[in-house]
This record gives C-alpha cells, structure tokens and sequence, in this order.
C-alpha cells in the first residue's frame, strides 16, 4: 500500500522580465508583443513512491527543488506535468500556526488552526486538553497571542498540528522549536507517529536528524533525482555532491 | 467543502467583525450609507417619478438589491489575494475563501432587508404575503452572486487592476438598472436588450413580493435561474484553472 505516488512530475517556473499584474499592462503587452519571460523548471521528471508507514528523506542543497516538492505534495502548487496521487489525510508543516491572529486568545487560535486543518468542533474539543498539555502551556490558554514569546507560539502551533492526527506529515525543518526539552519531545513524538504506522515525508539540512528518522531518502539535484534509496548511501552522495561543488 | 465547515464559519464570522470593525453598532453604521443614498435619490427624483406608485419603497428595495449584487462582487476581488497564508502556507479547498466571503455579505444583506421591513410596513399600511418568497430569490441571486465570486476573485489574482475596472462597472449597471427610474421610461426598441441585465430581473421580482404582493412571472424565475447556474458554472470552471497557480502569483 503507498500513501504517496509521485509519477514523472516536472514544474517549471515563468520568471517574466517585467512582471505584469493589471489589465492595462498585459494589453499593453500584448500590442507591444512581449511575451518574455524566462523558463525555469524547479522539478525534471521526478518520480518516487512512500509506502505507508515509511519515513522518506529528500535532502538536496539549497535551490535544488526540495521545497518545490513539499509544496506539491502539499497541494499548494501544482505540477505542469505528471501526477501526485496521495492516500489518507495529509499535514503539510511548510508554516506552523497559519491563520493564528494575535488579538485573540490561545484557545481560539486552537480552534482556528483546527479549523484550517480541516477538524470540526467537536474533533477539536476531544484533543483539545492533549494540546495544551504537550505544549505545556495550559496556564495561558486565555492569554492572548500577542503576549505569546515567540517559541511559546510555535510551540502551541506544532501541538496543534501534530494534535490532529493525520496519516502523511509533510515536514520541512520545523523541528527547530522551542528549547532543547521541547525538541526532544518533538523527535519523540515523530518517532512515536513513525511506530504508529504514519507516513513521514521530511525535508531537511539536518543530515543526522533524517538519518535517524527516515531509511529511504532520495537527493535532488538541480530539479532531478540523483540518488534514491538507503538513506546512508544518499547522504554519502549528497557529500560528495557539496564536495565537489566547492572545489569546482 | 463538508469537511471544512468549520474553516467556513470562522472565516464567514471574522469577515463580518472586519466589516462592522468590531462593535455591534458596526452594522448600523453599515446601514448608513444606502439609507443616505435612498434619501438623497428620493428627494432629487421625487419630481420626476414620485408620482409612480410607491416610488420611495421601490427605491429602497431597489438599491438594497443592487447593494447586494455590488458589496458582494466588489468585496469578492480581495477574497483570495487578501488571505495569502492560507493560499501559498497551506492546503484548503480555496473556494472556501471566495465562499465564506459570500457569505458573509449574504448575512449583511440579509440584516439589511430585514430592517427594510418595517418600513416597508409603515409606508404601505401592510406587509404582502408574498414576502414569504423572499429567501427563495435571496437564495438564486445568491448563487449568481457567488458565482461571479468566484471568477473574480481569481482573476484578481493575475489582474489586479480589476478592482479599478469593477468599480466603474458597477457604477454603470447602477444606471443601468430602474432602480431610480420606472421600467416605463426605457423605449420599447431597447428594452429587450435592457432586460438581459441579470440585477433587473431580480430588482423586479424583490418588488413584485415584497411590494406589490403579486408573485413573479415562472418566466423571471426561470430565467434568474438560468442566470445562477450559468454564474457558478462559469465561475467554478474559470477558478479551478487559474487557482492551480495562486501560489505562484501571490
């Protein structure tokens, strides 16, 4: 059985010489006959499978399409080409605490980060004690946002989300939160999700972190898949990529 | 969309503070600026047209419908570029956003029409029956609203001088509608083109039970209904496409 599927997907990016934004603009392109703009594909014909319950690594150097991909898995952009099919409930990490208003308190911001993640009321009042709980701030929860520190915020948005038990977790390099305690309450809470049986796509720079969590990983280069496979291997590789990028 | 019924209603609640800015004397404030319009309307055209039957109610219903068709559409153009974190942060279905916009100026108007009954009460002596129809055309020029929603909020998205370009637009269909003016003054050649104005169908069937208590022509109906279906058609069709890239554009 495979949560995701991801078949020879390519996106490509128009960079315009001149962005054009109104009407008035694009008529006056279009008299003039400009239509540059620039290609850049992001992804090249990528193709993976994540079996469920497997975590998967993608690791690649800065540019490489890594974050291109999350969004797609993800759903917040699409690909020209290919397909991405995807089983079960997915959580994208790519921001935490999306939708959380300052003025208002911690308890609404639960609900409304719920609410974006696609739980009911009532789904929320039955996690809603765990929450606190985990981001050890059940003292605040009539506080409002804009009196939060800054990683009591993140903290309350990562146990919102991890709160609402999705089937895929689609993390990229949010597991830098709040002191090393909390961090480590984190990872363990991946590594609980992972003998749960839940599927972990995770982006990340952290080599040892993706060690440790995930046995399959692939590496991005330039918008292609150079290595696939054990995770170990696809490190050494991405080693000896950042080497040779160097010494060029 | 089920799914996110509770996305919807934040959504739908946080657009409504916004507009009414926080107090509950927000939405009479709201109120002020059409009850002016009808006033100021009232006393310029009285001479011309007060002699039309229940000129001063029909006007007032008359501008509360364009209101809703104008607030809705022109709020709709901010309804995905003004949330660009829950476009390009995360996933939704992101006709909720355009949806709960909608919504939102569905309840407005809803509390507008409702004020407007008892005075509508108190100038007519009594309250037709056939104001029981109400929600029935309130929910068709809804879809149409909605329906318009949605094609512009997405094009906004790439053309973000539409709002300029709306603007005038609905300040034409103003005009353009007997709102201020009898049906009875546009001529005869015209008035089959006249008639393929959407609002001015509407406008007449909101007069027709609310005002005059007769029950509207299965013709309007029908072809109001036409109208909606061919709005959200259209509109969904053309915000499927162009939200595949949102994200890139915002």
């Amino acid at each position: 059985m495979s949560a995701i599927i991801v078949d020879n997907i390519s996106k490509k990016f128009r960079i315009p010489h001149e962005k054009k934004t109104t009407v008035f603009q694009n008529i006056v392109g279009l008299i003039k006959r400009q239509f540059d703009y620039e290609e850049f594909w992001a992804l090249k014909d990528v193709s993976f499978e994540v079996k469920k319950g497997e975590a998967f690594g993608i690791i690649g150097r800065n540019g490489s399409g890594k974050s291109t991909l999350l969004k797609i898995l993800a759903r917040v952009l699409y690909p020209d080409s290919g397909s991405v099919s995807l089983n079960g409930k997915v959580a994208s990490f790519l921001e935490l605490g999306v939708g959380f208003q300052p003025e208002l308190t911690a308890k609404e911001n639960v609900y409304i980060y719920s609410s974006i993640l696609g739980l009911s009321r009532k789904q929320v009042d039955r996690i809603y004690d765990d929450i606190f709980d985990f981001a050890e701030l059940k003292k605040f929860e009539t506080m409002k946002l804009k009196n939060f520190s800054s990683g009591m915020y993140l903290r309350l948005a990562f146990s919102t989300a991890v709160h609402a038990v999705p089937d895929t977790f689609l993390i990229d390099e949010v597991f830098a939160v709040g002191d090393e305690a909390f961090q480590k309450k984190c990872s363990d809470k991946m590594s609980q999700f992972k003998a749960e049986g839940k599927t972990i796509v995770f982006v990340s720079h952290a080599l040892n972190a993706v060690k440790e969590l995930c046995q399959r990983s692939i590496l991005l280069n330039e918008g292609r898949i150079v290595t696939m496979g054990d995770t170990e291997k696809v490190i050494n590789d991405y080693l000896a990529l950042l080497e040779g990028g160097t010494t060029q | 969309m089920w799914q996110y019924r509770e996305l919807i209603r934040n959504l739908t609640v946080a657009d409504l503070k916004n507009r009414y800015q926080n107090t509950s004397l927000g939405f009479f404030w709201s109120l002020l600026s059409p009850l002016l319009l009808a006033l100021v309307l009232y006393f310029i055209f009285r001479h011309l047209f007060g002699s039309e039957q229940n000129f001063a109610i029909n006007l007032m219903v008359g501008i509360m419908a364009w209101r809703f068709f104008a607030t809705g559409t022109s709020a709709s153009l901010g309804a995905i570029v003004g949330k660009p974190s829950l476009v390009t942060r995360v996933y939704i279905p992101r006709q909720i956003l355009t949806l709960s916009n909608a919504l939102a100026n569905l309840i407005s108007s809803l509390l507008e029409f409702i004020v407007l009954l008892p005075i509508i009460f108190v100038l007519l002596g009594h309250l037709p029956v056939t104001v029981l129809l109400f929600p029935l055309i309130h929910i068709i020029y809804f879809w149409f609203i909605f329906g318009a929603g949605l094609l512009l909020s997405s094009l906004y998205v790439y053309f973000r001088d539409l709002n300029q370009i709306w603007d005038v637009l609905v300040t034409l269909l103003f005009f353009c509608s007997p709102i201020v003016y009898p049906l009875s003054i546009i001529p005869a050649y015209l008035m089959s083109y006249y008639r393929l104005n959407p609002v001015t169908l509407f406008i007449g069937m909101y007069r027709d039970v609310m005002v005059a208590g007769d029950l509207p022509s299965l013709y309007s109906v029908l072809v109001v209904i036409g109208f909606a279906i061919a709005a959200y058609l259209m509109g969904s069709l053309v915000f499927s496409k162009l939200q595949r890239r949102f994200a890139e554009e915002m």
